[in-house]
């Protein structure tokens, strides 16, 4: 009895490998093919419902104002895969608005260093919330939401309060810009979110980034620098956070201290959407593009079927919660599936194995 | 009295003799019983019996189905097949009417609210209500004092949950399970995070219940625990039932080989010779905890701090691993001091440290078994700054082999491997970057019986090569197998050196205890 049943046990295993790596390769992509699901099946009744909405100028449109959301938010998962939040990220854009245009216009700086300047400054709001967070040990949360008004409020000192215009006309030049007939910005976020996807899949960095967010002891104790790690993640959030306001100083044509107001909210939920999780570890940059397009979705709905504006963020709201429980519940049904498959198999083997009653 | 029971009487020791001879119905008992998951069986006609007034030990492997069992008979599953009769009755699937029959359960996690006190613990979820539902203080310690003073009369029911000891929290949870009319109280491993002398009186307590006619089961991984205080022994295996027999009758080899089903054989450590100084500790000392440790270790040497929990053994790692800060004394790893509080710094220097509490401290439960494995190795894999996937393969390869990690495949969640395997794992990150030291607390706890001889075996290989050793490891069978000196601690300080031909489990109690 007992040697039948360890001779079994060896081939056994050999076949449970290959289905639990399928059933790993099958996992992963019904969850990232329910997201472009639910995008594909918004998109038809949208469709249905709008004769405007397939329209090249309409798609062009969606995918243009969705950009700047996609870099915050690719910098902003970035801080969530280690298990922070980064509520600053619509200041740090409002304050790379005005700098960027207020230095070059007011102060009479050359452009690249106007830009390189107000990038630096995302780049120093990222370090001292990193420091805030990992050195003070105040949470992420309050950390960053002192940042994002003490941010917030030096766009606003420097600015006066009102918009800073004109802007240098290279910003509206590369705003209009086109390669291969799709707008440059377009081009470029792609890049961003290549760029970003490599370095979390393929570098160490990466790496560092994943394990400290997943277990920060752990990684500590394998000899990564998890503070270091961090810092550095809230420093791409700010940068990120900066880029996408030099995007949006092209499009308001004019250096703004209330720009962003409530991106931070957008972008978190863009990227829980795309399944990174509030807890870190775990987070892919393509699913936080879909995320990202299922909100710009839902914003050009709004416009096409003519919602009115009070109602706004009532729908936007709704939608987020329904797509994230919608999520939740097709993971929790796609691992379940899995387990009894792999389950049922394990039972097939084994042959003489009873039936459940 | 039945004759058998006469014959015994002068060679079997008092206790196992009343138990094991008295004509007494059993107060609970399973009746093949089964339980079938989606797919697995987790419980396979399996039949179990409690007397009165005895110790009946829960024993198998990981994975086995003693939890499982567990569950049926306090009432959280439904057997599929088979049934629980506890005093003759039919009990059903609903856990409080398995308490309102008689059945009490202590669970492995304490389920206390740190926030509450001991009395209101006590009675959580039965607080004595006056109108509007206001507690009423008075009754509830009246009634807690009552519980407490069959379990822990020196206990104030005052005192706040999370000031309790684990010791203390453990004789809370037993206190609020009991009733007045509880007849079994099954304990899921309660020793787990308690010192021996917290054991000690844990078994006072255990040895209290059962001569008021409690029946007892216990289950435990400790094998030495079990045998201290089991008057029968029940193991299973593979979700069957294998047997139950008087311990009186079984020894350590005999059990084993009930669970794992064949022999496993005992390390042999004999034959090695030490080489160069590769540890040298000199004067460490840290205010309150560590009080001025010196020692070193040679290559192919294996040293053992031992002594009770909480006399500084896995500080002392801490320190040399750079987790914890140090006012004095210096650290040198071949000949080179590493510097305090830095523990990259320690790897760098050679230093491996396999922690004593896995899923906190070693594995990164999102990643798969691959990146974990090489987490320590992230310079090695991506010297410049991408990772080069060959070489991390051949790492993930190599440690696979060498270490025998059952796994799916190495893309799997690291989570999903069984205790032993997970060890491995940890084990497998510091072997590919061969430390000259390699620190191992308690490497295997909460690993199964074969799993735990692997381990012994690759540790008995790395000192063959020339590591030096530090192992940690409150398992005395462990401590004495393996060690070539063992230093005992004692409040902080190191009380006694011991070499390995005078290593015994009582100089080493007596230096961990006394003087």
């Amino acid at each position: 009895m007992n040697s039948k049943a360890q001779k079994s046990s060896v081939p056994q295993a050999g076949l449970l490998d290959k289905i639990r790596t399928g059933n790993k390769a099958v996992f992963e992509a019904i969850q990232d093919l329910g997201l472009v699901l639910i995008i594909v099946i918004c998109s038809v009744l949208l469709g249905l419902a709008s004769p405007v909405f397939f329209t090249r100028i309409n798609l062009e449109n969606l995918l243009f104002t969705s950009t700047i959301i996609a870099v915050v938010a690719i910098g902003e998962a970035f801080v969530i895969m280690v298990a922070g939040i980064d509520l600053s990220v619509g200041a740090v854009l409002a304050l790379s608005s005005v700098m960027c245009v207020g230095l070059s216009v007011n102060q009479g700086l050359p452009v690249w260093l106007a830009v390189l300047i107000a990038l630096g400054l995302g780049a120093c709001v990222g370090f001292i919330n990193g420091l805030a967070v990992t050195m003070l040990k105040i949470p992420a949360l309050i950390a960053t939401l002192a940042m994002m008004s003490i941010t917030r409020g030096i766009a606003f000192i420097y600015s006066g309060g009102r918009n800073i215009a004109p802007i240098p006309d290279i910003f509206a030049d590369i705003q209009a810009a086109r390669l291969f007939g799709i707008p440059v910005m377009i081009l470029f976020t792609l890049v961003i979110a290549a760029a970003a996807h490599f370095v979390l899949s393929s570098t160490r960095f990466g790496r560092e980034i994943y394990a400290t967010g997943g277990n920060p002891i752990a990684a500590t104790l394998s000899g990564i620098r998890s503070n270091r790690v961090i810092i550095a993640a809230y420093m791409i959030s700010g940068v990120a956070a900066a880029l996408g306001g030099l995007m949006i100083t092209a499009r308001l044509e004019a250096g703004a201290a209330t720009a962003g107001f409530g991106t931070e909210l957008t972008v978190i939920s863009a990227a829980v959407i795309g399944g990174v999780s509030l807890f870190g570890g775990e987070g892919k940059i393509g699913a936080v593009l879909l995320g990202v397009l299922l909100l710009g979705l839902v914003q050009n709905a709004i416009n096409l079927l003519n919602v009115p504006p009070n109602y706004d963020y009532v729908v936007s709201g709704l939608v987020i919660a329904l797509a994230a429980s919608v999520d939740v519940f097709r993971r929790n049904f796609a691992e379940a599936a899995l387990r009894r498959r792999s389950a049922r198999v394990k039972q097939e083997q084994a042959g003489s194995a009873p039936k459940p009653a | 009295m039945r004759t058998d029971a006469a014959n015994g009487e002068s060679k079997m020791p008092p206790e196992t003799i009343r138990t094991s001879a008295m004509p007494v119905e059993p107060v609970l008992v399973a009746r093949g019983v089964s339980k079938f998951f989606p797919g697995v069986v987790a419980l396979d006609n399996v039949d179990f019996e409690i007397r009165p007034g005895e110790v009946n030990a829960l024993l198998g492997e990981n994975g086995a189905g003693k939890s499982t069992l567990i569950k049926i008979m306090s009432g959280f599953y439904a057997p599929d097949r088979g049934e629980i009769l506890v005093n003759g009755k039919h009990l059903s699937a609903d856990p409080a009417a398995a308490h309102k029959a008689g059945v009490a359960t202590i669970h492995q996690e304490a389920h206390l609210v740190p926030s509450m006190t001991v009395a209101e613990n006590i009675m959580l979820g039965h607080w004595p209500l006056a109108r509007f539902g206001i507690i009423k203080k008075k009754e509830q310690t009246r009634h807690a004092l009552e519980v407490l003073e069959r379990v822990a009369p020196e206990l104030s029911p005052s005192t706040l949950a999370r000031r309790l000891s684990p010791a203390e929290g453990q004789l809370v949870e037993i206190a609020r399970a009991l009733s007045e009319d509880s007849r079994v109280l099954i304990m899921d491993e309660p020793t787990t995070s308690l010192s021996s002398r917290e054991i000690d009186r844990l078994f006072e307590i255990v040895g209290n219940l059962k001569s008021k006619g409690l029946g007892i089961v216990f289950v435990s991984h400790w094998l030495e625990e079990v045998f201290r205080i089991a008057d029968r022994i029940t193991v299973l295996r593979d979700s069957k039932f294998i047997g139950t027999r008087p311990a009186a009758e079984l020894d350590h080899a005999k059990v084993i080989k009930m669970m794992v089903g064949r022999d496993v054989a005992e390390v042999i450590t004999h034959g090695r010779e030490p080489g160069n100084v590769v540890l040298e500790v000199k004067n460490l000392t840290r205010v309150g905890i560590l009080q001025d440790i010196s020692f070193n270790i040679r290559a192919g040497e294996i040293v053992t701090l031992a002594g009770l929990v909480g006399a500084g053994r896995s500080e002392v790692a801490n320190c040399i691993f750079g987790i914890d800060p140090y006012e004095e004394g210096e650290i040198r790893v071949n000949g080179k001091v590493v510097a305090p509080n830095d523990p990259t710094g320690a790897i760098k220097a050679g230093i491996g440290l396999l922690p004593e509490d896995r899923r906190r401290q070693a594995l990164v439960a999102q990643l798969s078994v691959g990146t974990n494995t090489t987490l320590a190795m992230l310079d090695h894999i991506a010297p410049r700054w991408v990772i080069l996937k060959e070489r991390e393969n051949q790492i993930i390869r190599e440690a696979q082999r060498s270490l025998a990690i059952k796994m799916a495949s190495p893309a799997a969640r690291v989570s999903t491997l069984s205790g032993g395997n997970q060890q491995k794992v940890v084990l497998g990150r510091w072997l590919a970057r061969k430390p000259s030291l390699l620190i191992l607390d308690e490497p295997t706890k909460g690993v199964d019986v074969g799993a735990k001889a692997e381990i012994s075996e690759i540790i008995v290989r790395l000192v063959s090569q020339g590591t030096a050793i530090l192992l940690i490891s409150s398992e005395l069978p462990e401590v004495l197998g393996l060690s070539d000196r063992v230093l005992v601690m004692r409040s902080g300080r190191i009380a006694g050196e011991i070499f390995r031909g005078s290593l015994s489990q009582e100089l080493i109690m007596k230096y961990a205890t006394t003087g």
